[in-house]
């Protein structure tokens, strides 16, 4: 009969009493926080209550706002940003300008100073700057379907296993500021390698209806084909999604692998603003990996690292 | 799309990383999330309406339930209202809670 190497009942055992004893913290703090915030403020507890509100589920309340096209304040008050890409491209043409400066100044032009969710309207126009300026036909949505924001920030995201057994011992690392490999599976299990190569992670998990449309979506965004542009410095690459998150609190809203984020801005590249669209490829021709029509005609411009 | 206008002020990122040098799957990845997810949500309310006079209360959380997701209209009545930078206490505030929940999670 087999037996486990010495050592390994402990390591798991260990795993599975940590994991256990953080979730009960987390529930225990839960709860705290809940009590205390109905004793000290009953009258707000009550205005959420009779509007059927949760404090713990906010967000699928604010998602549905949103969806219901109830966009109210700042977003309507701000003039959507629209360009007419024309002009600047005929003129990059003419007197050899880099395309990647133009591209900048067009990404300048159509985006808000801040990263936040776009209007529609800012959205056609940068559909029209991807396609026209780096050639990769895009769609903010997709067959009905949108991220949960396209202009955000992306941080740096771990390896993820290709296979049971999987580990930084048989997969190289990209620097040496390598993220090392997730411990778990991705959120679509093991993942092929040419996928995890050029792999994003984006916010299914938030998405106001992804609970109520499975197994649709869930399959609709599996290894869906992305477009991440760096706004800082235009590099573009094609990456297609293999797990969700990144969770609301971190500051971020996309993740990049290893590959992605060292084409995006370098080594030390480990969060920056971004812009994320669908690919409009339904006959599966556009390759993942980077976008280089940057790469000819701009030798001044090599803004790899930020 | 789902937004909250307080996103841009809470960074968890030790908690985070914690979680994901833990969680055996996503499904146990994102309950923990969600945990963390409910006790920021407390959190955050809790810490505005303990600054906020009470006489205000009401308008704050019909504005809120108007507009989850307006960090600039939301941030800038609550600055208006309380006389103070909002912003940068709670941001300091969850640099405390994580500190917190850290320590907690090695004890």
């Amino acid at each position: 009969m087999a037996h486990d190497p010495p050592g390994t009942t402990y390591k798991i055992n260990k795993g599975k009493i940590d994991t256990e004893f953080l979730r009960n913290k987390l529930k225990l703090k839960s709860l705290e926080a809940k009590r205390s915030f109905q004793e000290k403020y009953p009258h707000a507890h009550k205005f959420l209550a009779d509007r059927g509100v949760d404090l713990a589920k906010i967000r699928q309340h604010s998602a549905k706002v949103i969806s219901a096209g109830a966009l109210t304040g700042t977003l309507l008050l701000s003039p959507p940003v629209g360009i007419d890409i024309r002009a600047p491209l005929e003129i990059s043409k003419n007197v050899d300008k880099p395309l990647q400066e133009t591209f900048l100044g067009l990404l300048k032009s159509a985006l808000p100073e801040k990263a936040r969710p776009l209007l529609r309207t800012e959205e056609k126009s940068l559909e029209q700057v991807f396609q026209e300026v780096i050639g990769v036909k895009t769609k903010a949505t997709l067959e009905g379907e949108h991220l949960n924001t396209t202009y955000g920030y992306i941080g740096a995201e771990q390896h993820l296993k290709r296979f049971a057994g999987d580990s930084m011992g048989v997969h190289p690392a990209v620097s040496e500021d390598d993220e090392g490999m997730a411990p778990g599976r991705g959120a679509w299990g093991y993942v092929p390698g040419d996928v995890e190569k050029w792999y994003a992670v984006v916010q299914t998990l938030y998405l106001p209806d992804w609970s109520i449309r499975q197994p649709y979506l869930r399959d609709w965004y599996k290894y869906r084909k992305v477009l991440i542009v760096n706004t800082k410095n235009g590099n573009a690459v094609v990456a297609a999604i293999a797990d969700a998150g990144p969770a609301a609190w971190t500051g971020k809203h996309f993740g990049g692998g290893p590959e992605v984020m060292n084409y995006l801005g370098g080594p030390r590249y480990k969060k920056g603003p971004v812009v994320v669209f669908f690919v409009d490829d339904p006959e599966n021709k556009v390759p993942l990996g980077p976008v280089e029509y940057n790469k000819v005609n701009v030798p001044i411009l090599a803004l790899r690292q930020v | 799309m789902s937004k909250l206008f307080f996103d841009h002020l809470i960074v968890l990122s030790e908690v985070d990383r914690k979680i994901k040098s833990l969680a055996k799957s996503q499904e146990e990845k994102e309950e923990l999330w969600g945990l963390i997810d409910e006790i920021v949500h407390h959190r955050v309310f809790d810490l505005i309406l303990g600054k906020l006079p009470k006489e205000k209360h009401i308008e704050f959380m019909e504005m809120f339930h108007k507009c989850p997701n307006d960090e600039v209209y939301i941030m800038s009545y609550l600055e208006k209202a309380t006389g103070e930078n909002l912003g940068d206490y709670i941001k300091e505030e969850f640099k405390k809670f994580e500190k917190e929940i850290l320590s907690e999670l090695e004890t």
